[in-house]
């Protein structure tokens, strides 16, 4: 039989996983560069969220810094300097 | 509740599939640079999950736990205990490697894209003849 | 929407679909299995075992112990990857120099008080992070990440000319990274070194007494374990961190007047 409080980890993961699937796919196919970083980002929580459920938190602590912090900084330094825009 | 279990995990595996092939299909299909670069990010975030995922495991009395001791082990009971409800390590180890590494590679491209448009003057492969 | 989109779109779908078959399968391995594989039951018997310590690590923490002491040249040789990365950065960007009075000196004096308030509070978790790395989950990188985010908000929110004032200049920040990477090397050769000096064997990268040498490092530290060789490659590792990645994000950020004496300005094809 299914007792759903002690699943409620799996469930939690199943649903950021599914997110995820929705945040790539506006990223891939946006034209604005801004939004574009920002469904990104999105995406990069929503894998930290998975992997803290799946008992890794080294990783959490450096996926964190790396994936939200340091990439979409240096992501939109390089979209100042070149073009806003795609095409 | 373990067939329940099994399913959930497969979906997920699922969807980090579904995501390698939707950012692969960024990094070859779109002209522009750094969307390419972004799609790549994406990429390699995917493949380093599927090892994090194979690192899981199930014990008979419920969730796991971290790899971590709470305190030094007194007796030898409490070595075994920890050992049969503990996570792989092994997999952990190995991707935070890898996060290291493509950080590194990922701020070196970020300036040979900036160069390459103040060379150029456009980031799109489908307007600069090399 | 071209030919080419489409055919690429086709056989993106065609490669899930194929991964897909090879997992019902078990191509990858089982998911989620009740026993581990032999090596993680051996990683985890032997990462604190006062009764074997001939093969153990002394660390309550299993991830570190792999990460620096049974796996440690790995992770020597993914630092000097990192390192070869900066390098490339540098040669990229030769020649330039922060030139002064270009800009208007930072973002407004809202976003300067919030930052001096909250950098220093990033920086001391920081440092907790790298210190406790082999007692509770943390360690180098961790710690180090987490500096360099709050050295990043100082150097947008004060305008990178503010490093240069405050003599903390691009070859300055090279040198903390080079000091890092010494430390490491005196610290794993350390054993070595002792051993040549007063007799017996040793090995490099060497934290506990193994079969044949009886030299250690000490695993207690009045009342807490305190294992040997993680500690210190922790300290080292978090300091090269911070002055390596900070490094790369002010190169990113040269101006305009700084980057045209590397380029020459407006070349075109």
């Amino acid at each position: 039989m299914i007792v759903v409080s002690e699943m409620l980890p799996v469930i939690m993961a199943f649903v950021a996983a599914l997110i995820s699937i929705v945040a790539t796919w506006l990223a891939v196919q946006e034209r604005d560069m801004l939004i574009a970083t920002l469904f990104s980002a999105l995406q990069s929580t929503c894998y930290a969220l998975i992997y803290y459920l799946l008992m890794a938190p080294d990783i959490v602590l450096v996926y964190l810094p790396v994936s939200v912090g340091i990439l979409p900084l240096i992501t939109i330094i390089l979209i100042k300097k070149t073009e806003r825009y795609e095409e | 509740m373990s067939s329940a279990t099994t399913f959930l995990l497969t979906t997920i595996m699922i969807s980090f599939i579904i995501n390698i092939a939707i950012s692969l299909y960024g990094v070859f299909a779109k002209p522009s640079l750094v969307k390419k670069f972004i799609a790549l990010t994406i990429f390699s975030d995917s493949v380093n999950s599927f090892a994090i995922l194979i690192g899981f495991r199930r014990t008979p009395l419920g969730y796991p736990s971290i790899a971590v001791m709470p305190s030094p082990p007194q007796s030898v009971e409490d070595l075994k205990r920890f050992v049969s409800e503990a996570v792989d390590p092994v997999p952990q180890a190995l991707v935070l490697t890898a996060v290291v590494i493509g950080l590194a590679v990922n701020m070196f491209l970020v300036g040979l894209i900036m160069l390459y448009y103040k060379y150029y003057g456009s980031t799109s492969t489908r307007r600069v003849k090399i | 929407m071209r030919l080419s989109d489409i055919a690429i779109g086709v056989s993106m779908a065609m490669l899930a679909l194929l991964l897909s078959y090879l997992i019902v399968y078990g191509g990858l391995g089982p998911i989620a299995t009740l026993n581990l594989r032999p090596l993680a039951v051996s990683f985890l018997n032997y990462t604190y075992n006062p009764w074997k310590i001939v093969y153990s690590a002394m660390s309550p923490e299993a991830v570190t112990a792999i990460v620096w002491d049974f796996r440690g040249l790995d992770t020597y040789f993914e630092t000097s990857v990192l390192f070869i990365a900066i390098v490339g950065l540098i040669a990229l960007f030769r020649g330039a120099n922060v030139v002064q009075g270009v800009s208007s000196k930072g973002l407004s004096i809202i976003v300067k008080t919030s930052t001096k308030l909250v950098a220093p509070l990033i920086l001391v978790a920081g440092a907790s992070l790298a210190f406790h790395g082999h007692l509770s989950p943390g360690g180098g990188f961790q710690g180090g990440s987490f500096m360099t985010v709050a050295m990043t908000l100082l150097a947008i929110a004060f305008s990178i000319e503010f490093f240069q004032q405050k003599k903390l200049t691009l070859n300055r920040l090279l040198a903390i990274r080079c000091i890092g990477l010494l430390a490491i090397v005196v610290v794993s050769v350390y054993l070595l070194v002792k051993a040549v000096l007063l007799g017996g064997y040793a090995y490099i990268f060497q934290n506990m007494p193994r079969i044949n040498s009886q030299y250690s490092m000490p695993s207690w530290f009045l009342d807490r374990p305190l294992a040997g060789i993680l500690f210190f490659f922790n300290l080292s590792e978090s300091i090269a961190v911070i002055g390596g990645l900070t490094l790369g994000v002010v190169l990113l950020l040269l101006r305009e007047e700084e980057l045209k004496a590397i380029i020459g300005g407006g070349e075109h094809e």
